[in-house]
């Protein structure tokens, strides 16, 4: 069963419409490329690295942003914003970070980790990635301002109530392609930036990548025992959705 | 054989150009392959290539076996009316060494008697143009043998049900014995016994043990979709490494535009390298092997001579529809293993009890779906886009945080999920198509292929009357909840699992047949204007049968490349 298409065609935004919401000294204050001093981060500014880190841990919370989390980390602690940072500069890194490298990661039987040694990208790839990248480095920029805007100015220093609010009101998909971004570096591999110790993986209780060692026959072809699920709020309404439109 | 050495140009080095590279260049021939993807292997003539395929998601995501969606878009409209066509990836099978069997799980079953007599044994449809192939189901029987054979394929021979056993009998078994079933497939077996089915063991071209020097599958669940870390899937390696092995030569990255032509016959290729440098060579042949979209988007760069306008037409997929089981009691662990592992085929039966009278009521002689894949399920980061796309419908308020957390670790959609995959037949439609978007090019500004394609009434029909099938599996299976969905939306069902067709099963566009007018080329895959061209994939399918394709192309690559060998 492949689901991938169907998965990877969801999500659409539109640059120009975002940048029609805001007002326009806002958008005279964006960041310029050249004018940075020296930070820790490739493509982001501190600011917006800093917006960025609070906005995921928003979108994907740990024990630190909400009290129900005790216990299951999040995007602060799976550095989702240390991922994203990777993503939008994987062109300035030689061979580009965009395709990690195979057939084994360390982690399930091998002494090496190929997963570590990136693969560099063939003309048609990067030509690819250079306006896939360029498009989201605007995404970035705007949608940070547009977060600081809704925010009251500064979404860094906002409560946590109203930056909900900002990010429930989707400045024009931005806080949808951020989710959708900080997922990525919550259940990917690590060697992209994110997964940090593999927090993510470890609180769905996913293996993650399984080669050379592969899976006994038992654990392919054996129950794993009962383990009883007692659907509630989200998942109960998405269980009940489901039932209405059952295809019988 | 005339005796001479020909030379021969083979455009693509997927399942169907590797298998007719293997065949000409094992004739004496001397056969250069262009593959237009780049090779993520080494060592391509040893019998265990090394590979940087990896169990990594997000590679795959990031379509690191197919084109870049924003260097090589696609336009896809469901016809001529459609205003708002979309640009992207569709039907994206990879460009690499090795094609569409590199990302594949390797379901190779093989198609029934009744494909290749389907107009003389089922008769005609309204509004599509059913054909028999120009061979038999005996003639092509020894060919799925052999590729079976090289490409290691697992089964079990007497668990076939009767249905498979009588329109697709094996005369031996199958190479290697089936490996371990997934749990969540035995649940699915068991429903589908439940409610009169007949599952069995899917045949795969995957090594349940140590087959020519490559290991066994040690069942790492990132098959579907990936490329196998270990190598026990071979797919079309195995006939390109023959080839290679008998002087064929390989040109990865190199992009043939353009074929050249006079008088009836082809005369040599132009092609691109990486860097976007022209070459041209002479070739005393030429195979198109580039599957149906680019194989019909080559020749309408090359203005093939087509006097009846037929070329790209009746492009078939296969109608999917996806079935989903959510257990509550236990975790199902799908993502162990080779994606699913059983199979029913009683849905690909035109005389499947209610059918006939189905179809009767539909305004149709008969009809027919397809296998339907049983057991499997998502990956983590497919799962929370799925999650992070839906919440605004379940959680409106604050469409993210906790109830996100909670809903991965729930893992309705992945861990607790059974999963099945209906194929149904497509028929053959002259209004579904592959042409070109002169409005849209790729990264080097060449017109990018435009694919028009809607289901038909039978299509439509078929699927209506199994979705309460698979529903009624699902539950025997033991789901607490059970649904199934049409994986594209269409004016029946206006709501679809994806918005363009993304089933990766691709054929039709130069079929095969004996009459010019309705078909591309002729009974043995030759160009039937131009005597020295042949194609040898998926587009030379007269009918799409409902089984997966890539053995039929191989097959049928093998049967017709063994005639032009001894041609040329």
């Amino acid at each position: 069963m492949s689901r991938r298409d169907v998965l990877r065609r969801g999500g659409s935004f539109s640059l120009a419409g975002l940048a029609l919401l805001l007002p326009p000294e806002l958008l005279a204050g964006q960041r310029v490329e050249g004018a940075r001093t020296a930070t820790e981060w490739l493509v982001f500014t501190d600011h917006e690295a800093a917006v960025v880190k609070e906005a995921s841990a928003r979108l994907i919370p740990g024990p630190e942003d909400d009290p129900a989390e005790v216990g299951h980390p999040g995007a602060r602690e799976a550095d989702v914003v240390r991922y994203i940072d990777t993503m939008l500069g994987a062109l300035s890194m030689s061979p580009a970070k965009v395709f990690a490298g195979g057939p084994f990661s360390n982690r399930a039987g091998s002494p090496v980790d190929d997963m570590a040694h990136f693969i560099g990208l063939s003309p048609a790839q990067a030509h690819g990635w250079r306006l896939r990248i360029a498009g989201y480095r605007r995404a970035y920029s705007i949608g940070v301002v547009a977060l600081d805007h809704l925010a009251g100015g500064d979404f860094e220093r906002a409560t946590n109530t109203v930056r909900d609010e900002a990010l429930t009101k989707d400045p024009d998909g931005f806080a949808s392609l951020l989710f959708q971004h900080a997922a990525e570096g919550m259940y990917s591999v690590p060697e992209y930036g994110g997964n940090r110790g593999l927090v993510g993986w470890k609180d769905i209780r996913f293996p993650g990548d399984r080669q050379p060692r592969g899976y006994t026959p038992d654990q392919v072809s054996l129950s794993d025992g009962p383990d009883r699920y007692r659907p509630r709020g989200a998942a109960a309404t998405l269980l009940a959705l489901m039932r209405a439109s059952s295809g019988r | 054989m005339t005796g001479a050495r020909a030379s021969v140009a083979v455009v693509g080095s997927g399942p169907g150009g590797a298998t007719a590279a293997k065949v000409l260049a094992e004739a004496g021939h001397d056969v250069v392959i262009f593959e237009k993807g780049r090779s993520y292997f080494s060592n391509l003539t040893s019998d265990l290539p090394g590979t940087v395929f990896s169990n990594d998601e997000l590679k795959t995501d990031r379509n690191f076996a197919e084109a870049d969606p924003l260097s090589e878009p696609r336009v896809f409209r469901t016809s001529t009316a459609d205003k708002t066509p979309f640009v992207g990836a569709v039907q994206s099978l990879p460009q690499t060494v090795g094609g569409g069997a590199v990302h594949w799980d390797a379901k190779t079953p093989r198609y029934w008697d009744i494909d290749f007599k389907k107009r003389s044994l089922l008769g005609p449809q309204p509004g599509a143009a059913v054909e028999d192939w120009p061979f038999s189901y005996e003639e092509i029987a020894p060919h799925y043998e052999v590729i079976e054979q090289l490409i290691g394929v697992q089964g079990s021979r007497a668990e076939l049900p009767p249905l498979t056993r009588r329109h697709a009998p094996h005369s031996t078994d199958f190479p290697m014995p089936p490996g371990p079933p997934q749990y969540s497939s035995l649940l699915a077996a068991k429903g589908a016994k439940a409610v009169g089915l007949h599952p069995f063991p899917a045949a795969m071209a995957i090594n349940s043990r140590e087959y020519e020097g490559r290991p066994a599958c040690n069942n790492c669940g990132f098959c579907s979709d990936y490329g196998c870390p270990i190598l026990a899937r071979i797919g079309a390696l195995a006939p390109l490494r023959d080839a290679l092995l008998a002087g064929a030569e390989l040109r990865e990255r190199s992009t043939v535009v353009h074929v050249g032509h006079r008088n009836g016959r082809v005369h040599g290729v132009q092609w691109l390298d990486e860097h976007g440098n022209h070459h041209r060579q002479l070739f005393d042949a030429v195979v198109l092997a580039g599957n149906s979209i680019e194989t019909v988007r080559l020749a309408l760069f090359s203005n093939l001579p087509d006097p009846y306008r037929a070329t790209g037409r009746y492009l078939m997929f296969h109608w999917f529809t996806d079935g989903s089981g959510i257990f509550l009691d236990e975790r199902l662990h799908g993502y162990r293993g080779r994606d699913h592992t059983h199979d029913i085929d009683d849905f690909a039966n035109p005389e499947f009890p209610g059918a006939r009278r189905a179809a009767k009521e539909a305004g149709l002689p008969y009809f027919r779906a397809g296998k339907v894949e049983m057991g499997g399920t998502d990956r983590p980061l497919g799962e929370a886009q799925q999650y992070v796309g839906i919440l605004p419908v379940l959680a409106p308020h604050k469409p993210f945080g906790r109830a996100f957390k909670e809903l991965m670790r729930s893992s309705i959609l992945r861990d607790r999920l059974l999963g099945l995959t209906l194929m149904g037949e497509d028929l053959p439609y002259a209004t579904n198509r592959v042409d070109l978007d002169r409005n849209v090019r790729d990264w080097r500004g060449y017109p990018v292929p435009r694919i028009t394609y809607s289901p038909g009434r039978h299509e439509l029909a078929a699927q209506a009357f199994y979705m309460p099938w698979m529903v009624k599996l699902l539950e025997a299976a033991g789901a607490e909840v059970a649904l199934a969905i049409p994986q594209e939306p269409s004016a029946r069902f206006p709501v679809g699992a994806a918005g363009v067709p993304s089933t990766d099963h691709i054929m039709g566009g130069m079929r095969m047949g004996r009459n010019p007018a309705t078909s591309v080329t002729d009974s043995e895959g030759r160009h039937h204007q131009l005597e020295n061209l042949f194609v040898a994939d998926g587009s030379v399918f007269p009918t799409s049968g409902g089984h997966n394709p890539t053995l039929t192309i191989m097959a049928t690559a093998r049967r017709n490349a063994l005639r032009w060998a001894a041609a040329l």
